[in-house]
């Protein structure tokens, strides 16, 4: 390509300005978290933790704490377990009806979630089941297990496709094959399912504020807050939440790519 | 009388629309090594498959010992792999990928161990037992492969293509291992490959398919020297195919004029032909013999040099007839350098009547 | 493969092995029925259900769809959001594009894959932390304007206008647009750009006559997500936006929290799916249209 340098410097300038953009919000928080300010500004107050105290003393964020926790590993667990069953399915067998298989099971992320919440909303107190942490979780998993799906299909369509029959050639039965090989072999996908869908479930917020009725998780705790007034709890609550996430997701990322670099 | 090791009777498999192997039958004895060989496509991947019990027949029965496998699945035949791909387990060391299939058999730690390592001895490769599949040398890995087949004592081995990714110089090695290893443990291997090299340089018999047929059953020499038709003739290679309509017909010997000329052919076992008829005979590459002046018996076909190809001290020169199809002829380099072939306007190909071989019209 | 298990066996056998094949397929099957079709459907028929001394029963009357579509507000509400996902979206189409032209044709593979998974990470962030900390940055004391006041500049009004909406959006879809421009760019055969610029075509053409009708399907996929995203955000409208007039998402809050109006929510988020629906119907056939000339 036609090397034009002052075009490639203004790209790159430019992209910074991207990326500040879409990490000031991000660092800022972190950096409100620690100010002093009620509403912060620049010039910046004096260094304080007086919000992680606050936050570290208010019983009802350790309790939302305990239902978000609660929410998003049976939340992983259900959706890991369901994509890979699906993930599965679709890499090894092809039936009639598969492109609707896979619309009903890929399709959940493209309806927005307020729409997902209000149905949901509706349809677990036909059921019955509203108000409870069993709602968020189900609601959750619905949302989540195509993104589990993915990942994991993702790892097999890598598989060796004679692995499973090798397996089988060696005396295994269906089940010890996929005991013994197709589980083993997807095992980094499988981690890293379990994280990226746990973080998912501990941010979403829409659905578990209208299913969840007493039951807050920490997000609803976040919106409930903003609702009220300028609060840099906030700040200290979700900058928590990010630590969280970050964690899991670094932790999926980093077995991924472990994984890779053995096999190469 | 003792049931053969392996019989395929009038086996189909279809996949859908598409019929990959279409009324096979043929038997394998214990303690042979058989080579289905093919171009791809031909249905010689299924056929093994279909013996391993991991597709099922469509159609007619597969049979081992006498017993109809049908219904028998993958996992409960002594029938094992080695995969095209090698399908080593990437998350199991070399020993435990061994193990596997003691493991499944219900072999207690302790003797899996044992001879996972006996095995991985015998094939040179202990030293590497507790290695990471992925840092194993494509050989070593091969090695793994063989034990982790072998290890369960079967009386039967499949191989699909084991040895395409390889290199050449380690194809040659690695095909010595396997047939030592095959005299020594008097197990029948059955060995699927698309080169004829490897099919000729390690088979008893070879059975070559076209289309989900079988075009020939033979020994290497059987099927080099007689082909049973065209594809096979065409297939092998080194042949030149010679095509005409039958002008004389008797029960022995036919006469077919053709563009090129008039030959007598020795009919050998094939039924006696209808005149006009077409028909085909094959003269080997190597049989065939040049010359710079006519020969005064036997049949001969005028020709130009066109290129030569030298293969160590074997040469192979490619010859055009006047009407235009190509021949070949192979012979020894210093063969050769006797003669003056630059200088000489037409070069004649001859052969000796007995190596024209009939074929028949297809 | 085909639908057979490899060994088509004996009756048990073969009742053995679909019983494997069901416990795989079937889990998927029965819980997005029941818990996402089974909702989706509910809610369509909600939105016929009366509602008598605030309490929901189940009823087929037209009553909600004639009272929500017959009234001003809703239409204004539904054109504002319109308006609002599809300013956002031509906004952050545009402020992607040269981040994704870089990342995709002038940095190197390592770059662009740390840079991807630096665009990963705010899907981990608090959607709802990162507008906060927007609205105390836009704020008319807040830190841009502190800033710009040590320039004499200022203070600007960001928040409760439709370019703090616009902001609130971006910082939903931005990185993935981003991420999606790019794999849609980085699949371009590079020889054809280079083919391009060797016959002389000067960088914008390019970009217009080569790239862009070559990376088309990638752009309306980003575009379509980009608008559902927007389109059914009731954050941003909210916090940023000032929530006056209400978009539908916001329509939809209120109407729950305030009351047992659930039909009439439904009303709307009927509406708000046939829309998307429609949306992204036309994107895919726009998306994968054979060129005309």
């Amino acid at each position: 390509m036609s090397d034009n340098r002052p075009l490639r410097w203004f790209l790159y300038g430019y992209l910074a300005l991207v990326f500040t953009f879409v990490f000031a919000p991000i660092l800022f928080s972190v950096i409100f978290s620690f100010n002093s300010d009620r509403f912060p500004t620049i010039p910046l107050g004096s260094f304080t933790l007086k919000w992680y105290q606050t936050v570290w003393n208010d019983p009802d964020v350790w309790e939302a704490a305990r239902t978000s926790l609660t929410v998003s590993l049976s939340t992983a667990t259900i959706a890991t377990l369901l994509g890979f069953a699906t993930a599965y399915t679709d890499y090894r067998y092809s039936f009639r009806l598969k492109p609707i298989y896979l619309g009903l099971v890929l399709l959940p992320p493209t309806i927005p979630l307020i729409i997902m919440a209000l149905a949901m909303l509706a349809w677990f107190a036909k059921l019955g089941i509203s108000g409870q942490v069993m709602s968020i979780i189900i609601a959750h998993s619905v949302l989540t297990a195509p993104f589990a799906m993915a990942i994991i299909r993702l790892r097999l369509s890598q598989m060796d496709p004679s692995l499973e029959s090798a397996a089988w050639n060696l005396g295994a039965s269906q089940w010890s094959a996929l005991r013994r090989v197709i589980v083993p072999f997807c095992r980094p996908a499988i981690i890293s399912s379990f994280c990226l869908t746990a973080a998912v479930s501990f941010d979403e917020f829409a659905i578990s504020w209208f299913v969840a009725g007493l039951n807050k998780t920490i997000p609803v705790i976040i919106l409930e807050i903003v609702t009220g007034n300028i609060d840099p709890q906030v700040n200290a609550i979700g900058s928590f939440v990010f630590l969280v996430s970050m964690t899991l997701v670094i932790i999926a990322q980093v077995v991924l790519m472990t994984r890779r670099k053995k096999e190469v | 009388m003792v049931a053969p090791l392996v019989e395929f009777r009038s086996v189909v498999k279809r996949f859908d629309d598409f019929v990959a192997v279409e009324r096979v039958n043929f038997t394998i004895e214990a303690g042979e090594f058989v080579a289905i060989m093919g171009p791809s496509g031909c249905g010689k991947t299924t056929t093994l498959r279909m013996l391993a019990g991991l597709e099922a027949p469509s159609e007619g029965e597969v049979l081992m010992e006498g017993r109809v496998m049908n219904d028998v699945p993958a996992h409960e035949r002594d029938t094992p792999l080695v995969w095209q791909s090698l399908a080593l387990f990437p998350f199991l060391n070399a020993r435990e990928n061994v193990e596997f299939g003691l493991q499944m058999r219900g072999v207690e730690a302790a003797e899996r161990r044992r001879r996972a390592l006996e095995w991985l001895d015998r094939m040179e490769i202990a030293e590497f037992a507790e290695r990471d599949i992925a840092s194993l040398s494509g050989g070593q890995k091969q090695r793994v492969a063989l034990a982790r087949s072998l290890v369960i004592e079967p009386r039967i081995l499949l191989l699909d293509e084991p040895l395409s990714a390889l290199d050449a110089n380690l194809v040659i090695r690695m095909q010595s291992v396997l047939t030592k290893l095959q005299r020594e443990l008097g197990i029948t291997f059955v060995y699927v490959t698309h080169s004829q090299s490897e099919a000729f340089a390690m088979a008893d018999r070879v059975v070559i398919m076209s289309r989900g047929h079988i075009a020939q059953i033979g020994s290497p020499k059987d099927i080099y020297r007689a082909p049973a038709n065209r594809f096979v003739a065409e297939f092998v290679g080194r042949n030149n195919i010679i095509t005409g309509t039958v002008s004389k017909a008797t029960a022995k010997a036919v006469t077919i004029d053709g563009s090129l000329g008039s030959f007598t052919v020795d009919l050998g076992q094939h039924e006696k032909p209808q005149k006009g008829d077409t028909a085909r005979f094959v003269v080997a590459a190597d049989l065939a013999q040049i010359s710079t002046a006519k020969p005064r018996r036997g049949s001969a076909i005028a020709c130009s040099l066109i290129s030569e190809e030298f293969i160590g001290s074997v040469v192979t020169l490619f010859l055009e007839a006047e009407d235009g199809s190509e021949l070949k002829v192979q012979l020894q380099e210093r063969e050769l350098s006797k003669m003056d072939l630059k200088s000489a306007a037409t070069i004649y190909l001859s052969w000796a009547s007995d190596q024209a071989h009939y074929i028949g019209a297809d | 493969m085909s639908d057979s298990t490899p060994a088509k066996a004996a009756s048990s056998a073969a009742r053995q092995s679909s019983v494997f094949k069901l416990t795989f397929r079937l889990p998927i099957i029965i819980w997005q029925s029941l818990f996402f079709i089974g909702p989706l459907c509910f809610m369509v028929a909600m939105s016929f259900f009366i509602v008598r001394n605030y309490r929901m029963q189940e009823d087929f009357v037209m009553k909600n769809w004639l009272k929500m579509l017959g009234r001003d507000y809703f239409w204004d509400s539904y054109f504002l959001t319109w308006g609002l996902a599809g300013i956002g979206t031509v906004v952050t189409m545009l402020v992607a594009f040269p981040a994704a032209y870089t990342l995709a044709f002038k940095v190197s593979e390592t770059v662009r894959r740390w840079a991807i998974f630096m665009l990963i990470i705010p899907f981990f962030t608090s959607y709802l932390v990162r507008i906060f900390s927007w609205y105390v940055i836009l704020a008319e004391s807040g830190v841009i304007n502190a800033g710009l006041s040590y320039l004499g500049l200022g203070p600007f009004v960001m928040l409760n206008t439709k370019f703090g909406t616009v902001v609130g959006y971006m910082t939903l879809t931005l990185p993935l647009v981003i991420i999606l421009q790019t794999f849609a760019l980085a699949n371009i055969d590079k020889s054809l750009v280079e083919a391009a610029f060797n016959l002389g075509c000067r960088p914008f053409r390019t970009i217009y006559r080569v790239i862009l009708p070559m990376a088309r399907t990638g752009l309306i996929i980003a575009a379509v997500f980009c608008f559902i995203l927007s389109f059914g955000d009731f954050v941003s409208p909210y916090y940023l936006g000032g929530s006056k007039p209400p978009t539908l998402p916001i329509l939809i809050v209120d109407t729950v929290k305030s009351g047992q109006q659930w039909p009439r929510a439904a009303v709307v988020a009927v509406v708000m799916m046939v829309t998307l629906f429609v949306v992204a119907f036309a994107g895919i056939m726009a998306a994968y249209r054979r060129r005309v000339g």
